[in-house]
């Protein structure tokens, strides 16, 4: 399969779950996956999820403006998103960057 | 440990960084023949082309401005990981260009790394 559309695949299931169920990621993540986000550094897929579901919104709606992949060599694919977060209640949509390195297991 | 991820990040950041806006193809030093760059979309391997691309930039002088800088061991290949946000200048503009990047470090066997993996993003 061609990996920019495993990469997008990838972004679009991440970010309709962080915005539907943030619960839902659990099962994106493992035992050595780590996050660093807004410069905190988290490890582990429990460590992260409480992170993300315990966020200071209830709800969000992320829109990808830009999607690059490239792959990381052993197997793995970095992709790197930018786009903005809508939060309820806020009038301007926050901008953000996220990079990730995932592995098909 | 992690302290030193985070120190070769950085020193790694500013030293690509100088680079870039002082002696831009002496960049050739930190790719390979299996680097690869996104530079706002366009997708280009090995260090001919990427020098090329980044020597063929339209503008002569550029002051990167580092915001913030991110890394994380990658565990499976040995390498780092580094995140950056920033602003660029260029000569005449009134206003900065916002912009991030994102960097795999890959080791050499002399202990260096260099960079396997770059993609780079203008924030608008």
């Amino acid at each position: 399969m061609d990996p920019d559309a495993v990469a997008k695949a990838f972004v679009e299931h991440y970010y309709t779950t962080f915005d539907a169920n943030r619960a839902g990621l659990a099962n994106l993540y493992q035992d050595g996956s780590m996050l660093t986000f807004e410069g905190q550094k988290i490890q582990g897929s429990q460590s992260i999820v409480a992170k993300l579901t315990s966020l200071p919104f209830q709800q969000c709606q992320h829109s990808i403006t830009t999607v690059d992949c490239q792959p990381s060599g052993a197997g793995g694919m970095l992709v790197f998103v930018s786009g903005t977060l809508q939060l309820a209640g806020e009038q301007h949509a926050l901008k953000f960057s996220q990079r990730t390195e995932f592995f098909i297991s | 440990m992690e302290e030193q991820i985070d120190s070769v990040g950085k020193a790694f950041v500013d030293h690509y960084y100088h680079l870039f806006d002082n002696d831009r193809a002496a960049m050739s030093s930190l790719y390979q023949p299996t680097s690869m760059l996104t530079f706002e979309g366009q997708k280009l391997q090995g260090v001919e082309d990427i020098i090329t691309k980044l020597t063929q930039l339209p503008f002569d002088q550029c002051r990167h401005v580092i915001s913030t800088v991110d890394s994380q061991p990658a565990s499976v290949t040995g390498g780092i990981v580094v995140f950056v946000s920033g602003s660029l200048q260029l000569p005449g503009e009134n206003h900065p260009l916002q912009f991030s990047q994102m960097f795999h470090l890959s080791p050499t066997p002399q202990g260096n790394f260099f960079v396997l993996n770059d993609i780079f993003r203008l924030n608008y």
